[in-house]
């Protein structure tokens, strides 16, 4: 078997045991049994474990490091999320119930690189030969994962706050009135709350146990990733620019690219002021990182698919 | 209008506008207004990028792309509105800056404030320990200071008060501060500098001079419009390409010549190599053909020399596989003459397209040959690259190889040389009868160069560039990832003895104290000696 067809039965096997992972995912977010978290890890596991052999069996086919265009970027990027979740949030954070959520958004990810942006494993164009592509590609494919699952947990927070804002309007409407009523207030910025980063599965307060984690703790975990992918962005479009610079001869010229990678920094710059000010904490803050989820995607996609550019490496 | 209260509405105006550009509010709504009007710099084709779809944009909606025009939306990045946006960011910035970097100097100049009651901070703990509270002080505050925080100690020597994460503040004022270093670099840079291309064939030398960019070159607003006489002679130019058709690199060997003429030294203009010589940075931007082409009369030599074809495949094709097209222009015959020539470097991959059907790239020079239209009339087109043909008519048409001496008005070939390698079908043309008068027109075409074509530019700010954007990283990883702590110690003599109180909270990332703080009181209680039996519970961690 060749390298070319071992990296795309790779890649078709990683996208199968993602779709099972977020099947038994949200199995376990549905129903609370165990078994079906254990199930869903492991299965992600050998997901990201394909993933990588099919990135490496690329690697191989094509004689050199298998991210020069979009269905490269897109499989590293899918890899990446789903990395990501597994060591920040599962691992680190101790949050077991989102894991469908990020499969999800893994699973989109090949499904347009299969679909949109499928070449063979070819050689690249001399202006991509160069080390400041490994270094430029590199971080802008982990500053993307890491602020695409943030994003992720902006939209799972929105969400979240909805409903706790609903269970507490019913709370207050309820005759008579509860205890805690006039104690909660709906508005307070949702900083570090103590106890948010419990475990919520069967070792959570019985409260707790229905649905997502606590708005707080899916707050900060958006807030975690994008603090973490912003420097990173930074890093790659910087890095972009210098290989622009040696490339074409200049640092910055207002390519669709560019300018779109421009947008997206602006708008998560934004978000993490807002996040820092008062009056904005919370939903608005988090309205913000929507658009820049939505900026992300427009740099990522969609200048390749329908804004003419020097980044057209995609067609 | 001296009324002391219209005075007073004054200062609030101005108190209010600037208040008003101080605020996170303002610094946002600018922002995303930025962000709003890039997003319609890339949605609209623009002028610097791609002129050529603003015509095609301007005719096809002619209301939309008048109004446009007038706007400054097909030159969004240099509208004077995108402009306006920039600096009032700039001038909120700085507004911001100027205060919190005042702010920034007294704390650091001042120091750590001692605290009373340290049990009531969110992490606190107690434990007896050795000693007099003075020596367990010192020792606390030792521990402090290698833990890397600013400590002073309490007039009574009792006390430490301590404090981390300055860093923060300095982080996020490098940050902000280094990116009106990057706007005025980056003003500076490109608008004294300028940038172009030059096309430079084998054997030639170019020199930086404005009339000898190919009517390209952009300059820079503030520009003094000196060039620096700068030269460079094309050695040789080379390619390569995997069997694929992929092109694997292009180098353009090149000597570079002061102003007065002299070498200075030779180097390798490359894809991703730029050169950089007297200023200038030298990029490899295209490449091409240039025949070498004779052109005589019965008496004179009317022109000779290479000349530049234009590959142009339209927007699909590839552009290796198309012919290139050039043209010698004879202005001082009359009528006026002029050759149009499409050039083949490659036959046998020509004739593989010719039978597949398919067009191959022609990288190779394998038996090279020419066709070549005489026109003759008056000549309108003043530009080099074109030609007008209305007030024309052809005279002839054939083909020559290299090697070749034709007769172009009568079509016939003069001499063949020993081997020019054409194919049989190609070269299946007359030969001009042996004897009679001398051919009126010959072209010779005697050999087959290549030219390169490199980007100019002139940049002197890219350091300062490169510079301010390692600041922006550096300080945004800082004001990042360092968190501000407060911790205070107070050691009392009780009766039972001396106890340590050591109390602190954190300013960020709690929750990453709240694992700190334990491991903290842990060390200071074996510098202490606090790990004697406490004679009160002693306790430690998150209240």
């Amino acid at each position: 078997m060749t390298a070319a067809r071992l990296s795309s039965d790779l890649f078709n096997a990683a996208l199968f045991a993602y779709i099972a992972a977020m099947v038994l995912s949200f199995a376990y977010l549905a129903f609370r049994k165990r078994p079906f978290h254990t199930a869903a890890l492991i299965v992600g596991w050998i997901g990201v474990a394909a993933n990588v052999g099919s990135i490496v069996a690329r690697g191989v086919a094509a004689h050199r490091t298998p991210w020069g265009n979009m269905y490269e970027y897109s499989v590293l990027l899918a890899c990446l999320v789903v990395l990501a979740y597994l060591v920040i949030v599962e691992w680190r954070y101790k949050v077991q119930t989102v894991g469908g959520f990020v499969f999800a958004f893994a699973i989109f990810t090949m499904a347009m690189a299969t679909s949109f942006f499928y070449v063979g494993p070819t050689d690249l164009l001399p202006a991509l030969n160069s080390y400041w592509r490994q270094i430029h590609v590199t971080s802008m494919i982990v500053a993307t994962s890491l602020l695409a699952t943030g994003c992720v947990f902006t939209i799972l927070y929105l969400v979240k706050v909805r409903s706790e804002r609903r269970e507490l309007s019913a709370m207050r409407s309820q005759d008579p009135p509860p205890i805690l009523g006039g104690a909660v207030d709906a508005d307070a910025p949702p900083d570090y709350v103590p106890g948010a980063d419990d475990p919520v599965g069967e070792a959570a307060a019985p409260g707790q146990r229905r649905g997502l984690p606590p708005s707080a703790t899916l707050d900060r975990l958006a807030y975690r990733f994008i603090q973490f992918g912003f420097p990173i962005w930074t890093f790659g479009v910087m890095c972009g620019a210098i290989w622009a610079q040696q490339t074409w001869g200049r640092y910055w010229g207002w390519d669709p690219k560019e300018t779109w990678s421009f947008i997206t920094w602006v708008i998560f710059a934004c978000y993490l002021h807002a996040r820092a000010t008062a009056g904005w904490r919370g939903a608005k803050a988090a309205g913000i990182a929507l658009v820049g989820f939505v900026s992300l995607f427009v740099t990522y996609y969609a200048v390749n698919l329908w804004i003419a550019g020097l980044h057209t490496y995609a067609k | 209008m001296s009324s002391p209260a219209s005075r007073l509405t004054l200062r609030q105006s101005v108190a209010l506008v600037w208040r008003t550009l101080r605020s996170m509010r303002t610094a946002l709504v600018l922002l995303g207004l930025l962000a709003l009007a890039s997003a319609v710099g890339s949605l609209l084709p623009q002028i610097p990028n791609s002129p050529e779809r603003v015509s095609a944009y301007l005719v096809d909606h002619p209301f939309w792309g008048e109004l446009f025009l007038r706007g400054g939306f097909f030159d969004v990045f240099g509208s004077w509105w995108f402009a306006l946006v920039t600096a009032l960011l700039f001038i909120s910035l700085v507004a911001c800056l100027i205060p919190r970097s005042r702010a920034m100097l007294r704390t650091i100049r001042q120091r750590p404030v001692q605290a009373k009651e340290l049990e009531a901070l969110p992490h606190f703990a107690s434990f007896a320990v050795d000693g007099e509270p003075e020596v367990a002080t010192a020792r606390a505050r030792s521990v402090l200071r290698r833990r890397m925080y600013r400590v002073a100690v309490a007039p009574d020597g009792r006390g430490v008060a301590a404090e981390k994460g300055a860093l923060r503040e300095t982080g996020s004022l490098t940050f902000h501060w280094a990116f009106l270093l990057l706007l005025i670099a980056v003003i500076v840079g490109k608008g004294t500098g300028y940038t172009g291309h030059a096309t430079i064939v084998e054997g030639q030398t170019w020199t930086d001079a404005a009339f000898n960019y190919d009517g390209d070159l952009r300059t820079g607003r503030f520009s003094s419009g000196q060039h620096t006489g700068a030269g460079i002679h094309l050695i040789s130019f080379q390619d390569a390409f995997r069997t694929s058709g992929i092109p694997m690199d292009f180098t353009s060997e090149v000597e570079l010549l002061d102003p007065d003429g002299t070498p200075v030294r030779r180097d390798d203009v490359r894809i991703n190599h730029p050169v950089l010589f007297d200023g200038l940075r030298i990029f490899q931007y295209g490449f091409g053909w240039a025949p070498v082409v004779t052109v005589r009369d019965r008496t004179t030599t009317l022109s000779d020399g290479p000349v530049v074809m234009v590959q142009d495949a339209g927007p699909d094709g590839n552009q290796l596989a198309a012919p290139g097209e050039g043209f010698v222009k004879l202005p001082t015959l009359r009528p006026q003459y002029a050759i149009q020539l499409e050039l083949i470097p490659d036959s046998t991959a020509f004739i593989q397209s010719l039978m597949t059907g398919v067009p191959q790239p022609m990288t190779q020079v394998r038996a090279p040959f020419m066709r070549y239209t005489v026109w003759k009339g008056v000549l309108t087109d003043p530009s080099l690259s074109g030609l007008d043909t209305r007030f024309m008519r052809k005279v002839s048409t054939g083909i020559v190889g290299r090697g070749w001496t034709v007769d172009v008005a009568r079509g016939c070939v003069i001499s063949s040389g020993s081997g020019s390698g054409l194919p049989t079908g190609l070269a299946r043309t007359t030969r001009c009868p042996a004897g009679g008068p001398a051919p009126a027109l010959t072209l010779s075409f005697p050999e087959l160069r290549r030219y390169s074509r490199l980007q100019i530019s002139k940049d002197t700010t890219v350091p300062y560039v490169l510079g301010a954007a390692i600041l922006i990283l550096l300080g945004l990883v800082a004001a990042m990832y360092s968190s501000r702590r407060k911790v205070w110690v107070r050691a009392e003599a009780r009766e039972e003895g001396t106890v340590l109180q050591v109390g602190g909270f954190a300013l960020q990332r709690k929750d990453r104290f709240e694992e700190e703080f334990p491991k903290l009181v842990a060390e200071l209680r074996a510098a202490t000696g606090g790990d004697r039996p406490a004679r009160e519970p002693a306790e430690a961690g998150a209240r």
